[in-house]
């Protein structure tokens, strides 16, 4: 089966990392990689630079750092969970914080989870393989 | 030669308030610090890994070259870690604390048992006296017990059984724990270094770590109305004295 995530990340070796991560996970996706909010909300919404994107379909899941430039990665989240269309998208927040406030605000705006990026990256693919086998092998979407 | 490090330097003649940064501008850079500073980290070490592996597949790798991987690897994981403990401790003077009723035993049973995952071969054993509680902040309270267990382990002999005995007892509203381990000691002439930041009483080889620990751990304390002091014997061992004081009643609809 042919799905796919949404990668909002600006940093470009945090993004090919990830993308490492992913295929060393042996997962069956596709990974379309955003540089900012403002990006990852056009393509959610099939709008913008992806207006013509072949599939305007939802991806199976939103990997979301919190530190973006132009819109962050809060103000996504809540334009996700007020957009009708997207309110039960599902959304992984990767972040580096592990603050307190960060987790409590990100839960609070409806984040699915919190992950912290580990520095250490056996620790990291093994975070990416639970994500994956999550959201993408168990987790069954509400039905519309 | 002149050695320029030597050549007298005019002091400027500033005042410590025109110098200094406005602490909100301080707390700023240091939070900057501790977060943005993991970014090259984990491209170092992602990329070093990735680098080891390319060269096991096309047998590209000798002793040297995985010595010198390893050694890349190692100083990015501490670097993380030290950035980690810095956070932690700016996070724990600073933020504002929850009032909720805390079980300090099943908290110190918690930590211990993630500290046996983390390595799961290392034999030992710790007991906690049931029924301790106080009313403070959960969240920070687990990690101060965790800085103190941490430190209970990593200063016990590598090949001997970890033993680590809590206990203690509630005064009014003062509760008292004794954390007891069984470990390497330390020089009582130094008990009042042991919880400044970045003082060690022992080397890398003996376990020491950042030398944040401690300090992270008294600061939670204080801030819970109480403090932490320690004795301890050379080669037998050191009790930490932790006193901490019950929040007042939840107020502003936290606890």
């Amino acid at each position: 089966m042919d799905k796919n995530i949404l990668l909002v990340e600006d940093n470009p070796d945090d993004a090919e990392l990830t993308r490492i991560a992913f295929a060393q996970a042996g997962l069956d996706y596709r990974l379309e990689v955003v540089r900012d909010g403002a990006q990852a909300l056009d393509y959610l919404f099939a709008r913008g630079a992806y207006a013509n994107r072949r599939d305007a379909e939802l991806p199976a899941v939103v990997l979301l750092d919190l530190n973006l430039p132009k819109l962050g990665g809060r103000e996504v989240l809540q334009a996700i969970r007020t957009h009708e269309t997207t309110r039960t998208l599902p959304v992984v927040v990767l972040t580096t914080s592990n603050e307190r406030f960060d987790i409590d605000a990100c839960y609070a705006l409806g984040a699915n989870r919190y992950i912290r990026k580990p520095v250490d990256f056996e620790q990291f693919v093994l975070a990416v393989k639970q994500i994956g086998l999550y959201w993408l092998v168990l987790n069954k979407p509400e039905p519309l | 030669m002149v050695d320029q490090a030597a050549m007298p330097v005019d002091m400027p003649r500033q005042s410590p308030a025109e110098t200094a940064l406005p602490l909100r501008t301080q707390q700023a850079v240091l939070r900057g610090l501790t977060h943005d500073l993991r970014a090259p980290l984990r491209t170092i070490d992602g990329f070093a890994i990735l680098l080891q592996r390319y060269l096991i597949q096309h047998q590209g790798m000798d002793a040297t070259s995985s010595d010198h991987l390893q050694r890349i690897r190692d100083a990015a994981n501490g670097a993380a870690s030290l950035l980690d403990a810095l956070q932690e401790l700016t996070s724990a003077g600073r933020a504002p604390l929850r009032h909720e009723q805390v079980d300090l035993s099943l908290m110190a049973d918690w930590v211990a048992a993630e500290l046996q995952d983390l390595a799961p071969a290392r034999e030992a054993s710790v007991h906690v006296m049931p029924g301790l509680s106080v009313r403070g902040d959960e969240y920070y309270l687990k990690r101060m017990l965790a800085r103190l267990l941490e430190n209970a382990w990593r200063f016990s002999p590598p090949n001997v059984r970890v033993q680590v005995e809590i206990e203690g007892e509630r005064i009014g509203e003062r509760v008292q724990l004794r954390i007891r381990d069984h470990g390497i000691g330390f020089d009582m002439r130094y008990a009042d270094r042991l919880f400044e930041p970045y003082q060690r009483l022992h080397g890398a080889e003996e376990g020491a770590g950042a030398g944040l620990g401690l300090a992270i751990a008294q600061c939670i304390a204080q801030r819970h109305g109480g403090r932490i002091r320690a004795e301890s014997t050379v080669g037998a061992g050191s009790v930490f004295h932790v006193e901490l004081v019950d929040a007042a009643p939840a107020d502003a609809g936290d606890g």
